[in-house]
């Protein structure tokens, strides 16, 4: 007997003076049914202080939104049902996004192609890239793909869907939540989170589809883009290039990426002009083996 | 005398066994099994997506919670120690239950302890759920099209290769 209470003295007194640092897991704690009365009550009173007004959103959150705001934009544009086009243009976008600010999102980057000739791009929130055939014909070359590619994925590492989200979305739940507005959307709290979601996805797609982005974070992208190609490999100056052949004006892209004579000008000016290296001839040979 | 002090060390004895458990498991948590539910899932060496990968996780695979932080759960898979969403886990966060049905369903008289539970989740799975019901005429299913592409990492090594790519 004394020698299990040694063995249980050293058992407990090792791990103390050795100084083990054992994870301490964070207990789940229900609480009391009067607490959690009390807790819905102050809910219910003030709006609900856990749904915070304009807070981050989590990766998960942000993946979530993103897929409705694609759900949207697919119920307007059919995929292009070409597997070795999907597949090429997947190709070229990881690999400009592995060299990104942000290489690895929730679920990772996906890209797809948009079976329409009206050119333009759209970044959902997340990682989703949808890129239509008529913007993927301007580009003479894969570097040119790449460079309209990595545009996009910059605005998904800068999280500028996101920054679309009026501010005044999330005090709305701090004010209706709770009230009887709130229950007229069918249900409470719940409902309007969904509200929020739903008026959330709504900010996303006006500012990808008509507002476009602001003239500072356009900027940001062209800067990021540029250094991302750069690092992958292709030729820096093939967003200025696509950018030049953008400037004619028009709807879809013309309108939210607006490639105005000084963005076009500031894109060339973060960029040499570099010799075509020995694979840019590949590189363009393979862009134009795929059928867009 | 002597089944008195023989009672006496019994009680010692449980009780030190008491605090070297509580010492082993400071939480009251038994180690606890998690299955990876998402597809392309990595370890991460910290709780953040901006940290460096550990390894892959294949779906399915079995888990070991170490711990958690915030969103996150340090798991043990294979003996590679990193961390996961909770988002990616099955039971890698407390289970809701009927989210859905009280997203999608009539008017709710007073705010409900789920309804609580929700809020504090932000934008769910079951968030989602209940919009795609109310909006049918969205194309998810093109969605989950589109996610299920994934590029085999060799042959985007061979593609990069080919066209003098880092």
């Amino acid at each position: 007997m004394r020698r299990l209470a040694h063995f249980l003295i050293l058992m407990v007194g090792l791990p103390l003076v050795a100084g083990f640092n054992i994870p301490s897991l964070p207990l789940p704690t229900p609480p009391l049914p009067s607490q959690a009365q009390k807790a819905a009550e102050v809910v219910t009173k003030t709006g609900t202080k856990a749904v915070q007004a304009a807070r981050p959103l989590s990766e998960a959150e942000e993946y979530y939104l993103g897929r409705a705001v694609a759900a949207r934009l697919l119920a307007r544009y059919p995929l292009y049902r070409n597997p070795e086009a999907t597949l090429y243009v997947n190709q070229v976008g990881l690999a400009v996004a592995r060299k990104s600010s942000r290489p690895n999102p929730f679920r990772g980057y996906h890209f797809a192609v948009l079976d329409t000739l009206e050119p333009n791009a759209f970044a959902c929130p997340g990682g989703l890239i949808l890129v239509t055939r008529g913007l993927i014909r301007m580009c003479g070359s894969e570097d040119e793909l790449a460079a309209v590619l990595a545009h996009e994925v910059a605005h998904v590492a800068h999280k500028d869907g996101l920054n679309s989200i009026s501010q005044a979305r999330w005090s709305e739940v701090l004010t209706t939540a709770g009230t009887e507005a709130a229950r007229q959307y069918g249900g409470g709290v719940a409902g309007a989170v969904l509200n929020l979601f739903k008026g959330a996805v709504e900010d996303v797609f006006r500012t990808l589809v008509v507002t476009g982005y602001s003239r500072q974070a356009e900027e940001a992208a062209d800067r990021e883009a540029v250094s991302m190609l750069s690092r992958t490999g292709y030729q820096p100056g093939a967003l200025a290039a696509v950018l030049g052949k953008m400037s004619g004006g028009g709807g879809g892209i013309f309108r939210t990426h607006p490639p105005t004579g000084e963005r076009l000008a500031r894109v060339r000016a973060l960029t040499r002009e570099s010799p075509p290296g020995p694979k840019e001839k590949v590189r363009t040979e393979r862009f134009q083996r795929v059928k867009f | 005398m002597r089944t008195r002090m023989r009672i006496q060390r019994r009680w010692l004895g449980a009780a030190l066994l008491g605090v070297a458990l509580l010492v082993a498991f400071p939480s009251g948590v038994w180690p606890q099994n998690l299955t990876v539910s998402l597809s392309n899932q990595q370890l991460y060496s910290q709780p953040g997506f901006t940290s460096p990968p550990v390894a892959p996780v294949p779906q399915g695979a079995q888990v070991s919670l170490i711990s958690r932080e915030g969103d996150w759960v340090q798991v043990d898979y294979q003996g590679k120690r990193g961390w996961l969403h909770k988002a990616a886990v099955a039971g890698g966060g407390p289970p809701v239950s009927g989210l859905p049905a009280l997203l999608s369903g009539g008017p709710v008289r007073q705010t409900t302890h789920d309804e609580v539970a929700l809020a504090g989740k932000g934008f769910t799975p079951e968030v989602e759920a209940g919009f795609r019901q109310k909006n049918p005429g969205l194309n998810y299913a093109q969605v989950d099209e589109v996610e299920r592409l994934q590029v085999d990492p060799a042959r985007l090594q061979a593609f990069l290769q080919e066209g003098g790519l880092n």
